[in-house]
């Protein structure tokens, strides 16, 4: 039995009634002793799964995420539900994970998915045994339009940044801004930054100005310290700006480019609450991606 | 007003649709698995269109504040193409038991042929030993024969009554389905058939016991709206508000929420659209232009 399995089976025993838990035990007794491949009935137990485990999240305690993190650096269940949990197991119960008809399975599970079940599955790829053979589906989640399919699959996982070729990893931190999906919430982001993605949410930045909007303040993010002289400029503009989580932001982005004069300066003149923490942070160095947090979701 | 249209093809609908909808107090809605105007010459279409009935259209409606479930099934009109309709009778169980999924429909006849009734017996039967809901498609030529056969058939293969839902009724083929004790919905044409006017005096004469009102909006000229237009015109015409409520709200919301897949108490409460809204309390459902708390008028 995988670590992150037995971990998992922790959780839920913790947190279902007695039913539930029979439900998944047999569940997940069943679909070890499938045949290998495609079909036969571990689809239709991930759908049942709504039906036999009850709502809700999962909600693990900060001791149950250290031991999520021990298992694997990286992956984060806090926002995962009791379901998700439920169907990792049953997932992460088949006998074949290690060989292509377990690829085969999966594949055919994710492309008869309703929401849900698509969100636990793009959950579960990272505790998949040899997780980069499913870099391509972890990508086509990225794709999705539906934001708890996209952070399904791109956030608190350490697959995207490990696995994802660079073309895929710059379009995955990019489409979190458009969907509105936390990027501060992607594994890794801040170890994986370069002057192409700086470029890119340089231009990003121009057109949503010229269309006179706001910029998302963690687009701010994906600059780190390759923000050069282009980025330093947006910067300082935005820490010139009447819009105080822009100021946060930027305040935030130029502490990630070295760049600490403009902030202590606008320290000096700076009364909004949200924007004076996020610049006492950054001068305190504490400027990493999840300094952004608090800026999430504004705009 | 709040409204329930239990049979909406929203596949076919724009958003400007969903926010016509949600202004005018559509609260929830169902969009049965129908043809798409074209034959699918291949069972992987299908494939695609169900996932999409219990994922893609689910999310859009949940960003107008609206409660999207389907129903699951193989609409007569290709299950006459036998060589398909075998394939597909394969895929509608990997997708008939997935969460909102309310029903299996729409289902039945259209020309009344030996191939229809093959695909709609197979499927009584799945609802039967799933204790599911039936949604029924009824034809529109031979309509009055076709209601009578779909009702005896269902009870033949053992499906309880009050778990079958007859639509597309009119005055001639109301009272067969109700003296079956099955349930009996309406759908209103903007210009043909079923006007919201004659779905007055339907009401007026049979009661609101078991009879719904739904839209049928589909590719075809038709009106997202008809629910709330004929709730109005029924108040306009004297209906007593109890009975509109019945047959534009809580008669759908007792039919289908047999399914168990209806959170009744949830539906119930006041919506607010929050398009960061929770989706299985954890994930977060959002399209590029969030509304947060932001009543929904109805
Ligand atoms: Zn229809």
């Amino acid at each position: 039995m995988s670590a992150a399995r037995a971990l998992l089976q922790g959780l839920l025993d913790a947190r279902l009634a007695a039913r539930a838990r029979g439900w998944l035990a047999d569940a997940a007794a069943e679909v070890a002793g499938l045949a290998p491949g495609p079909a036969g009935r571990f689809p239709t137990l991930i759908s049942l799964a709504s039906r036999a485990l009850p709502r809700g999240p999962l909600a693990p305690n900060a001791d149950e995420r250290g031991q999520a993190a021990a298992v694997l650096a990286g992956w984060n269940p806090e926002r995962w539900s009791i379901l998700d949990a439920g169907r990792a197991v049953l997932v992460l119960s088949r006998a074949d994970l290690a060989s292509e008809a377990g690829v085969a399975a999966l594949e055919d599970c994710f492309r008869h998915a309703d929401l849900g079940e698509l969100v636990s599955l793009y959950r579960t790829l990272c505790l998949l045994p040899e997780p980069q053979r499913f870099a391509w589906r972890a990508g086509e989640g990225c794709r999705s339009s539906m934001r708890a399919v996209y952070e399904a699959a791109a956030c608190d996982s350490p697959l995207p940044s490990r696995a994802f070729d660079d073309g895929a990893w710059r379009q995955l931190v990019i489409k979190a801004v458009f969907v509105g999906a936390p990027l501060w919430r992607v594994h890794g982001l801040d170890q994986r930054l370069d002057p192409e993605l700086a470029r890119m949410a340089l231009d990003l930045v121009d057109e949503r100005r010229a269309a006179g909007r706001r910029v998302q303040p963690e687009l701010w993010l994906a600059l780190g310290s390759h923000a050069g002289e282009r980025g330093a400029a947006a910067l300082e503009r935005e820490l010139a700006g009447d819009w105080a989580p822009g100021r946060a932001a930027a305040a935030l982005g130029l502490a990630r480019a070295g760049r600490l004069d403009p902030v202590r300066a606008a320290l000096a003149r700076e009364d909004d609450p949200l924007a004076r923490a996020a610049m006492e942070s950054a001068l305190a160095g504490a400027h990493d991606q999840f300094s952004f947090a608090p800026l999430h979701g504004l705009e | 007003m709040r409204f329930f249209d239990p049979h909406i093809h929203m596949t076919s609908r724009t958003t400007d649709d969903l926010e016509a909808m949600a202004r005018a107090g559509v609260r929830a809605i169902i969009e049965p698995a129908f043809w798409v105007g074209q034959p699918r010459t291949q069972a992987g279409s299908f494939v695609d269109y169900f996932a999409s009935l219990v994922g893609w259209e689910r999310f859009r409606a949940a960003q107008f504040g609206i409660a999207h479930y389907c129903a699951i099934g193989l609409n007569s009109k290709e299950a006459n193409d036998e060589r398909l309709a075998a394939e597909v009778l394969e895929i509608v169980p990997r997708f008939a038991f997935k969460e909102g999924v309310v029903a299996i429909g729409e289902i039945g006849y259209d020309e009344i042929t030996p191939a229809e009734e093959r695909a709609y017996v197979r499927q009584l039967e799945l609802a039967r030993e799933h204790e599911m809901v039936v949604m029924v498609h009824s034809p529109h030529r031979d309509k009055k024969r076709g209601i009578r056969r779909s009702i005896d058939v269902a009870r033949e293969v053992g499906v309880p009554m009050q778990r079958l839902v007859i639509d597309h009724n009119n005055e001639e083929t109301v009272q067969d389905v109700l003296e079956a004790g099955a349930w009996a919905a309406f759908t209103i044409y903007p210009h043909t058939k079923m006007g919201s006017e004659r779905m007055v005096e339907i009401v007026r004469r049979h009661g609101p016991e078991r009879l719904i009102v739904d839209s049928s909006a589909d590719w075809g000229v038709s009106d997202p709206l008809s629910v709330p237009k004929t709730a109005q015109l029924m108040l306009e015409r004297g209906i007593d508000p109890a009975w509109v409520e019945r047959t534009t709200w809580q008669n759908a919301l007792d039919a289908y929420a047999q399914s168990g897949q209806i959170d009744v108490e949830a539906l119930t409460a006041a919506p607010r659209v929050d398009q960061r809204a929770l989706y299985h309390d954890n994930s977060v459902l959002r399209g590029q232009a969030p509304r947060v708390d932001a009543a929904v008028p109805n």
